[in-house]
């Protein structure tokens, strides 16, 4: 059996909300400001549209169809007259918290466990307060549950994520770029010849369709005069420079060609860019091999750079990155930076790692690209460090298709 | 990267001090070299730099390291000669330079013989374009009667044995059947005529750039002297490559003889050893090096890194014939760095000011990875290059343009992925027996086609999860579509589309303001059967750059 509640005896006088808003609105639409001072509004006009009484447009609310009758309004007076009512509208009054229970019938069910031990606490114990008559049986609480899988980061981009985070806090902002490139921003861009080993088949990808790509004449041009001839006093590669090879079409080898594309892009000096970019590179996949990875890498950009801030650079990758205090510098070679510097960092755990390679950009690169400003270039290779967070020795794990393995590596903290 | 290989002992010998090998890992790195093995007396040693041949052997790095210790920077000796070489008109279309020289009174064992093929070997691969821009040959002097020709010859028209081959063969049988011949060929194929070298006694040198005669280009442990062609395309690149090879013949006590090479419009003398010149601004270097080092000092330094300089306003730097690298002041500055040390110079990090900032659509990815997360999905990364029997056929859909690679190393990866489904079925297949439920999620890369663009493609963030367990429904996969919908702020429909990969009448477009952004649906059973998967599958994929251009 069912009682009123309070709201329920209450409406059960004066009416159901809607039913107040259905003759409020019967001479004729109203503004919104002021059906809102009817009482019960908010409630009124929620179940006014859901029974398509009444429509809403432009600030005025307005009767479309007059109710025929209220079911809800006749099982409150059934209910107060003590008669049954079915259990549908039951249960919407019940929702509507119009009635609820006799308090005889949560008492006649909670009275079923007195005296009795029970495994489950109800809330029909909880309400009347006979949890106080009942034992509740202990629980082997020693027990591990049915093993449950969290929804939760890849382990490899939640370290990258974190990665990404120290660099902004650094104050570099993050690059982006398309994938598949022109061979103009992967290597002529930064003054790589075409004739350079690396641009081979066997160094890098290239397409077949779609085959060529577009290049800026004005840029290309410059960058063509600084490998043909040389440009700001250097003599430049001495061949002859084919437009056409750079306009051949291939997924980026490197994510330098973000960094080159943020050069000729008007960027901010002093500027501090980043980009953690995926690259491809023809390789057989094995324990050490991907055909596919991630670069970290950005540029600094600013007058007063040199290689000493190259180095402070460096070291606070180091510092901040890995947690070394102690770094040593070696001599690198790219060929798009001069001089160029490997940074090797001592980790507290792993020892001395070689964790970046860097250089300032060859005058040949930035000047075609309109920079006058030295440009520091860096990479971290923060593979590695990754696969020794993650405790694993196959960098293929990076892109584990092994789900009990992501389900179960704990996260990088 | 090159790798070089050696006796530590040997390399002892040429740089005239006792290094060990511990002080070797050190030191090597001023060649910007990189110790790969060391097992027992047998080093290897990777060298960075794809710029400096000179370096690419063991020679070279004892020279390198033996100045960079303080040593004297040698200076070899070049004796004239009356040996000649003849360049025929006829080369120019085909391979048109050669430069070449003769090296007397060398000693050769089995290790040395290595070494020298080694050094052939590293600047063939690299510096030479796999033979293209510079091919070596080394013949015993003392089989060869001077003047050399350099000419060419008809496919058919000579025969001769070439190095390991038992019989005589003509060109054509070469590039046919002898193993050089398969790989090179293809750098004179095209011609009627292949290039040849001949000496005065009608005995073959070889067919450059494919292959020595077995019997005037053999070196063996009784050769004493030596002929040294180099032939290409661009004499100064041959040159180097020549300079490289007769210092180092020279550094093991060779002794060089320059010889004359006649063109058809002027007569040239190699190896020009002469130091070349370049003018250094030492306030430009101070400025690049952030240090403060007076002129003296740069000099000095010089010398460490094997240069001769003269002091003024400018220092005029006098860097060896055998360096291929310097085209700019910053290569020399470079160099003067390395003598000073990287490591004695004070690191100090620059104070800019520059905000640091996310790209907008990568923190949005993050967002969406969240709820994701929440929604109890486990993330994957998988890889975007895939095959077209993954992308169409076994997801039931016509093939559709994509980008294709050129030169695939595996017929798994010819393709880069338009979209990341068939990534997460293919998942799925490799986790059959792993409990389940299970549900997988990737934000990731995809490429389409698109004309309009400067690459011709378009790079696409997509999102796309799946879940999987004995039953499962379209309405459980349409309500988390709900929840992170409404979790973005975005109104959207469902309209049923008929899409191949899955079930008719359990699929659907997801509409946002009237636009297509993404499909839901139950994973078609041909679908399954194609990749081996034994439970129903339910999963969506979204347009990540198109409802970020909505919400942003």
């Amino acid at each position: 059996m069912y009682i009123l509640t309070k709201e329920g005896k209450k409406y059960l006088e004066k009416g159901l909300p809607e039913r107040r808003l259905v003759e409020f609105l019967r001479s004729g639409k109203k503004t919104i400001e002021k059906a809102r001072q009817l009482e019960d509004f908010a409630i009124a006009i929620q179940w006014a549209k859901k029974n398509n009484w009444v429509m809403a447009v432009q600030g005025e609310i307005e009767l479309i169809k007059e109710p025929e009758d209220y079911p809800e309004e006749t099982a409150l007076k059934a209910v107060s007259d003590g008669r049954q009512i079915n259990e549908k509208t039951a249960s919407i009054l019940i929702n509507r918290r119009l009635i609820e229970k006799e308090r005889e019938d949560i008492v006649k069910v909670a009275k079923k466990s007195v005296g009795k031990e029970i495994t489950n606490l109800t809330p029909e114990l909880i309400k009347t307060g006979l949890w106080k008559e009942v034992k509740l049986k202990p629980y082997n609480v020693g027990a591990v549950g049915r093993k449950v899988y969290p929804g939760k980061r890849q382990p490899y981009l939640q370290f990258v994520s974190q990665i990404k985070k120290k660099l902004v806090e650094l104050g570099f902002k993050e690059m982006g770029g398309p994938l598949i490139e022109t061979e103009f921003w992967n290597f002529d861009a930064l003054y790589q010849p075409q004739n350079h080993p690396a641009r081979s088949w066997a160094a890098t990808y290239q397409l077949k369709e779609p085959k060529y790509g577009s290049i800026d004449k004005n840029i290309a041009s410059r960058v063509g005069k600084a490998h043909e001839k040389g440009i700001a006093g250097g003599k430049g590669w001495g061949y002859r420079w084919d437009p056409k090879k750079a306009m051949q079409l291939m997924p980026r080898a490197h994510g330098t060609c973000l960094s080159a594309r943020t050069l000729a892009g008007k960027p901010d000096i002093p500027g501090k860019y980043f980009a953690i970019a995926r690259c491809y590179r023809p390789d057989v996949i094995d324990a050490t091999h991907l055909i596919e990875f991630n670069h970290a890498e950005g540029i600094v950009i600013d007058e007063s750079l040199t290689l000493r801030s190259l180095l402070g650079i460096l070291e606070m990758f180091a510092r901040e990155i890995t947690g070394a205090k102690k770094v040593k510098f070696f001599p690198d070679y790219y060929p798009f930076t001069e001089p160029s510097v490997q940074l090797s960092a001592k980790h507290p755990e792993m020892g001395w790692i070689e964790f970046g390679g860097s250089g300032i950009f060859r005058e040949e690169l930035t000047k075609p690209l309109g920079i006058d400003a030295p440009v520091i270039a860096w990479g971290l290779g923060i593979d590695r460090l990754a696969m020794f967070k993650l405790g694993i020795e196959d960098i293929r794990y990076l892109f584990s298709s092994d789900l009990k393995w992501l389900r179960e590596t704990k996260m990088v903290i | 990267m090159p790798t070089v290989e050696f006796y530590l002992k040997d390399l002892q010998r040429l740089m005239k001090k006792k290094v060990t090998a511990k002080e070797l890992e050190e030191l090597i790195l001023y060649a910007k070299g990189e110790v790969e093995s060391v097992e027992g007396d047998l080093i290897k040693v990777d060298i960075k730099d794809t710029n400096r041949p000179d370096l690419w052997s063991v020679e070279g790095i004892a020279r390198e390291l033996r100045t960079h210790i303080g040593k004297a920077i040698p200076k070899y000796k070049i004796r004239k000669s009356k040996f000649r070489m003849v360049v025929d008109k006829k080369v120019e279309r085909v391979r048109a330079k050669t430069v070449g020289a003769v090296v007397k009174g060398l000693h050769f064992d089995n290790y040395f013989i290595k070494q020298i093929i080694q050094l052939q070997e590293k600047i063939h691969q690299t510096y030479g374009g796999n033979r293209n821009f510079a091919a070596i040959g080394v013949y015993d002097f003392d089989r060869i009667k001077f003047p050399i020709r350099y000419t060419t010859v008809k496919p058919d028209g000579i025969k001769f044995v070439p190095l390991e081959a038992e019989e005589a063969m003509t060109p054509r049988e070469i590039l046919k059947k002898h193993p050089c011949g398969r790989d090179y060929g293809h750098l004179i194929n095209k011609y009627p005529e292949y290039p040849l070298m001949i000496d005065s006694k009608k005995n073959v040198l070889s067919i450059p750039p494919i292959i020595n005669s077995s019997y005037t280009g053999k070196i063996t442990e009784k050769t004493k002297n030596v002929f040294i062609e180099i032939t290409g395309h661009e004499i100064d690149r041959i040159s180097v490559a020549l300079n490289v090879l007769v210092t180092a013949l020279a550094e093991r006590g060779g002794k060089i003889y320059s010889m004359a090479i006649k063109y058809p419009d002027k007569k040239i003398i190699r190896p020009d050893l002469k130091p070349l010149k370049f003018i250094l601004d030492p306030d430009y270097c101070r400025r690049v090096i952030g240090i403060d080092i007076d002129n003296r000092d740069i000099i000095k330094l010089l010398k460490n890194s094997g240069c001769n300089a003269r002091p003024g306003k400018k220092i005029i730097v006098e860097y060896p014939a055998y360096r291929n690298d310097i085209m700019h002041q910053r290569d020399i500055i470079e160099d003067i760095a390395i003598a000073y040390d990287y490591n004695k110079i004070k690191p100090e990090f620059p104070e800019l000011v520059t905000l640091g900032a996310a790209s907008r659509l990568e923190s949005f990815c993050d967002t969406v990875r969240e709820l994701m997360v929440g929604l109890g999905f486990q993330e994957i990364m998988t890889f975007s290059l895939t095959n077209e029997d993954n992308l169409f056929k076994k997801m039931e859909l016509p093939a559709q343009a994509v980008c294709k690679i050129s030169n695939p190393v595996s017929l798994n990866w010819t393709v880069l992925r338009n979209q990341l489904l068939p990534s997460m079925i293919e998942f799925l297949s490799n986790n059959l027996h792993i409990d389940y439920p299970q549900k997988i999620f990737e934000i990731g890369d995809s490429v389409v086609l698109d004309s309009k663009e400067e690459t011709k493609t378009k790079t696409m963030k997509k999102l796309s999860c799946v879940m999987t367990d004995n039953r499962t429904s379209y309405e459980s996969i349409a309500s988390l579509l709900d929840a992170l919908m409404v979790n973005l702020g975005l109104k959207y429909e469902l309209k049923e589309a008929s899409h191949k990969s899955f079930i008719p009448g359990r699929a659907a477009a997801i509409i946002v303001n009237n636009k297509p952004v993404g499909i839901i649906g139950e994973v078609h059973p041909q679908v399954l059967n194609n990749w081996g998967l034994e439970k129903p599958v339910v999963g969506f994929e979204l347009d990540i750059n198109k409802i970020f251009e909505m919400v942003k």
